[in-house]
């Protein structure tokens, strides 16, 4: 028989738990979590369970907004030439390009992509679906995805109470890149914000992983649109 | 005994050329000739030579065909156009034949057959070589079935490398020849009954606008055909787009250094406006590398026919179909070695310091060909393909210019200079890399010093020039750049598909061959499906990767270190008598080949007709024949059942493409 645990000490330990993994849960959200739980649910299954749906969620909602754990309020400030952000702050992506390259050039690759093509030096290579019954645009994009992505990316990042700031990646970061999810989550650590962007740096950026799935596939259908518009308007903001 | 050999020329690739020249045993051995009844050119080859058991002492008589003997065609019942539903020609019955101008030829080969013994084939080890051997030997049986048939094993025309082919007869591969006659049967089958539904349907709608024979379809016809629409359209549609970037200059000792910025461009202001204030702010610039090291610039690979198509367009100022004209008729005369060939590599045995002893009397290039034999020949570098059935293109004998005619001169040229390049020694130089850091970015300069020409100076077609001296920079050395400027530019569209990048195109994706490549141009472009136009002002903007880069390329092989700089050059040989700006042909499909590839586009089959990729998968079955693990008769039923299908979903369709029709040729909407 399971230890019955006391419900206030329940949230409590998950909070101590998610809150040491960067992710301060919301009291609302954390309730609402444990009332769609089986009380006999033993805690680390709890806390996985806890953590996966918190990767999976709009940190807007999920996450306590405490000013510790977000960005300063005068992030934006033009001002500003340099400062650090200690942190640990936890951001969400809400969107990421590619400025190495000319929005045309990646509109030009999804369109081959789509066209279940792609090139390898001047030999034009057909994306043919795997056997396993697997979606043949995801295969296409993502190989068309991993080639393009050469960076440096700039994202559209959403800390807990929602301010968004743009951050650009200044030297390359493991997992962020075109193929990365939407919605995934951030730790930043001693960032340093340089007239209202976060410059991104390995030593700054810890990439927890997750996704919102509905802003994902939102993204990624709207890609292609986005992009032309981008190039047709000469510049982007 | 009598053995009675047979060669095919070695034209047999080229159906156009009317007379093969002797090449594999003349070059081994003089004999008498006696003309052959029925062509001019056509001669019977008689002396004695002594074969190993069985064979022995023989009569030997040889001598030759032009290319595939026999031709296929439909039955005559569905000869006419009228004649059939152009569906039912998947299935008509086809009959083979000895075509009208090669019946002299299939006379002489039974006259000879009927007393011989044993037929000893000597066609070129590669497929095509391989079924022309398979009909010559049909037609000798057919006169004497007990002949002992047997062909030669060659790679060259060496004479050591004849002489043991001769001693080591193998049996004839029918794998391969099968491969060919299934190939011929899909492309006469696909090629005529999409040629005439095309024709019958499409034709009535824009004759009235320009005067058409055909609308004819082919199966690498319409690949190329595809290349160049597609770029056409990336041109049309092509969206330019700002970019900015950071350039940083520094004048030390006199000189301003230009620094590159590693990240070249960005295609965001904000973030290159981040990124310059940070350099700004900085102030000073360490210099974080500081490299020299030899490097060099690699002499060119024995020329291969695609090569010379490409370089011919590029610098010889013609197109590939003229080129390889010109090619076989210096072939013909003798004075360059066979021109369609794959070998980017010379057999071992060849004496190459003999052929180069042959360029000595060159007033441009002698006294470079003299240096080469006193001393500075190098071997050839190997590339990495050999089709076994002939040496790379190369000058054979000596010929002075003003035997020949403006165009011969310029491609013989290129052959002689190419081949020099070839047997001279890698340019030698020292490149200096300087990279400095400034704020968090890096930009880098490059330096070049050009010790030793060689190979450059009989080979003007490569560039490699020193650039400007750089001056003394220390590792860790910290300076204030004299200026940096944060900078803007635009994207700008790619230029229409020239040919050299329509044959590299072509070579990737295995459409056509070596021999065939400028006939599918020349196709197209008869057709009406493209035209041509110089290229003005700027030459191969997009398709530089060959020869930019050269200090990247050299420093990689880590082949440095043995640079024994000549010093300033030594030889010089001549200014070649090509332009090098001169203009390049671009192709622009007319409005009849965009409705074409259009059309069948959006006919949504998959993979559409316009792609490589159904040509490719014929390829590959032709090789899967020749391996074994397939037969003849499985591939043309496959692939004549896989063309059935989208012939049937074209005709039930057709209104998708007599809509393309009318939105690109007739200008209408819808």
């Amino acid at each position: 028989m399971a230890t019955s645990t006391l419900p206030t000490q329940l949230s409590a330990q998950l909070t101590t738990h998610l809150t040491s993994n960067s992710l301060p849960p919301a009291p609302a959200w954390l309730s609402k979590f444990l009332a769609a739980t089986r009380p006999s649910t033993p805690l680390p299954a709890l806390q996985r369970t806890a953590l996966f749906r918190l990767l999976a969620s709009d940190i807007t909602t999920s996450l306590s907004a405490t000013s510790s754990h977000v960005l300063p309020a005068d992030i934006h400030s033009a001002q500003i030439r340099e400062r650090l952000v200690e942190g640990p702050v936890v951001v969400q992506v809400l969107d990421i390009e590619d400025v190495g390259r000319s929005c045309w050039s990646q509109v030009e690759a999804i369109e081959a992509g789509e066209r279940g093509e792609t090139t390898r030096g001047r030999e034009v290579i057909r994306v043919v679906p795997s056997e396993d019954g697997e979606d043949p645009s995801s295969t296409s994009t993502s190989v068309a995805s991993a080639s393009l992505s050469s960076g440096p990316h700039k994202l559209l990042l959403q800390d807990a109470r929602g301010t968004r700031v743009f951050g650009l990646e200044i030297s390359a970061v493991d997992k962020i890149g075109l193929g990365m999810d939407i919605g995934a989550k951030l730790v930043l650590r001693g960032v340093l914000v340089a007239r209202g962007c976060l410059l991104l740096e390995p030593k700054s950026v810890k990439v927890l992983g997750g996704k919102v799935e509905a802003w994902h596939s939102a993204w990624k259908e709207g890609r292609k649109e986005v992009l032309m518009e981008k190039a047709r308007m000469g510049e982007r903001v | 005994m009598q053995t009675w050999s047979t060669k095919s020329s070695a034209l047999q690739k080229s159906p156009p050329s009317p007379k093969p020249s002797p090449t594999i045993w003349e070059a081994a051995m003089y004999q008498q000739s006696r003309n052959a009844p029925g062509l001019p050119w056509l001669k019977n080859y008689e002396f004695p030579y002594t074969f190993p058991a069985p064979w022995g002492s023989c009569t030997v008589c040889m001598t030759s065909v032009a290319g595939h003997l026999n031709s296929q065609d439909f039955d005559p019942r569905f000869r006419s156009w009228q004649s059939c539903n152009p569906g039912e020609l998947f299935d008509a019955p086809i009959v083979t034949y000895v075509d009208k101008d090669k019946t002299a030829i299939a006379k002489n080969i039974e006259q000879q057959a009927r007393y011989a013994t044993a037929l000893f084939i000597w066609t070129d080890c590669d497929r095509e070589g391989e079924h022309i051997g398979t009909e010559i030997r049909d037609i000798a049986l057919a006169v004497n079935a007990r002949l002992d048939v047997r062909r030669a094993r060659f790679s060259n025309i060496e004479r050591a490398h004849v002489i043991q082919a001769a001693r080591n007869p193998i049996p004839l591969d029918e794998r391969q020849a099968n491969a060919v006659s299934a190939r011929i049967e899909l492309d006469l089958r696909i090629g005529a009954s999409f040629t005439r539904m095309q024709t019958l349907s499409l034709k009535p709608m824009v004759e009235h606008l320009q005067e058409l024979k055909v609308i004819s379809y082919g199966s690498c016809q319409f690949p190329t055909l595809g290349f160049v629409v597609e770029r056409y359209f990336r041109v049309k549609n092509f969206v330019p787009e700002t970019f900015w970037s950071i350039k940083v200059m520094h004048r030390q000792d006199d000189i301003d250094v230009k620094f590159t910025w590693r990240r070249n461009h960005l295609f965001d202001r904000m973030a290159v406006v981040i990124l310059y204030e940070r350099c700004l702010v900085a102030k000073a610039a360490k210099v974080v590398k500081m490299q020299k090291k030899p490097t060099r610039k690699w002499k060119p690979l024995p020329l291969t026919t695609v090569e010379l198509q490409k370089m011919g367009s590029r610098y010889l100022r013609m197109d590939s179909q003229r080129v390889m004209k010109i090619a076989e008729d210096l072939y013909t005369k003798g004075w360059i070695s066979y021109p369609r060939t794959e070998t980017d590599q010379f057999d071992k045995g060849m004496d190459l310091r003999a052929l180069v002893s042959k360029q000595t009397p060159s007033q441009a290039w002698g006294a470079f060909a003299s240096n080469l034999l006193a001393g500075a020949f190098n071997a050839p570098r190997a590339g990495r393909n050999n089709d076994k059935a002939h040496p790379p293109i190369h000058p054979v004998n000596f010929v002075a210019p003003t035997a020949l005619t403006d165009e011969e001169r310029r491609v013989y040229e290129f052959v002689v200079r190419r081949f020099l390049a070839c047997c001279s020694e890698d340019a030698q130089g020292e490149s200096t890399t300087v990279e400095i850091l400034y704020g968090a970015e890096t930009f880098h300069t490059h330096g070049l010093i050009v010790l030793a020409r060689n190979y450059l100076d009989v080979y003007p077609y490569d560039k490699w020039e020193s650039s400007q001296q750089l001056p003394a920079f220390h590792m860790s050395e910290v300076f204030v750049p004299t200026e940096a400027k944060m900078t803007e530019g635009q994207t700008s569209p790619p230029g229409y598909l020239t040919e050299p990048e329509l044959i590299g195109l072509m070579d990737a994706n295995g459409i056509g061959t070596d021999a065939t490549m400028a006939e599918h141009i020349a196709k197209i472009k008869e057709r009406s499906y493209v035209e041509t136009r110089s290229r003005s002002g700027r030459t191969n903007a997009t398709d530089d990767a060959d020869t930019s880069n050269a200090a990247a390329r050299g420093g990689r092989g880590g082949r440095g270190g043995r640079g024994r700089g000549r010093g300033a050059s030594t030889t010089t040989a001549g200014r070649p008598s090509t332009a090098s700006n001169s203009t390049m042909q671009e192709f622009i499909p007319t409005t009849l080949g965009v409705a074409l590839v259009e059309g069948y586009d959006a006919l949504g089959f998959e993979p559409s007709l316009s792609k490589p990729f159904l040509r490719k998968e014929m390829e590959r079955a032709m090789k899967a024949i020749c391996a074994g693990s397939t037969t003849r008769r499985e591939v043309v039923q496959q692939s004549l059942e896989q063309y059935r299908e989208v012939f049937a979903r074209t005709t039930v369709r057709i209104e998708v493409l007599k809509a393309s029709f009318r939105k690109y040729v007739l200008g209408q909407n819808g």
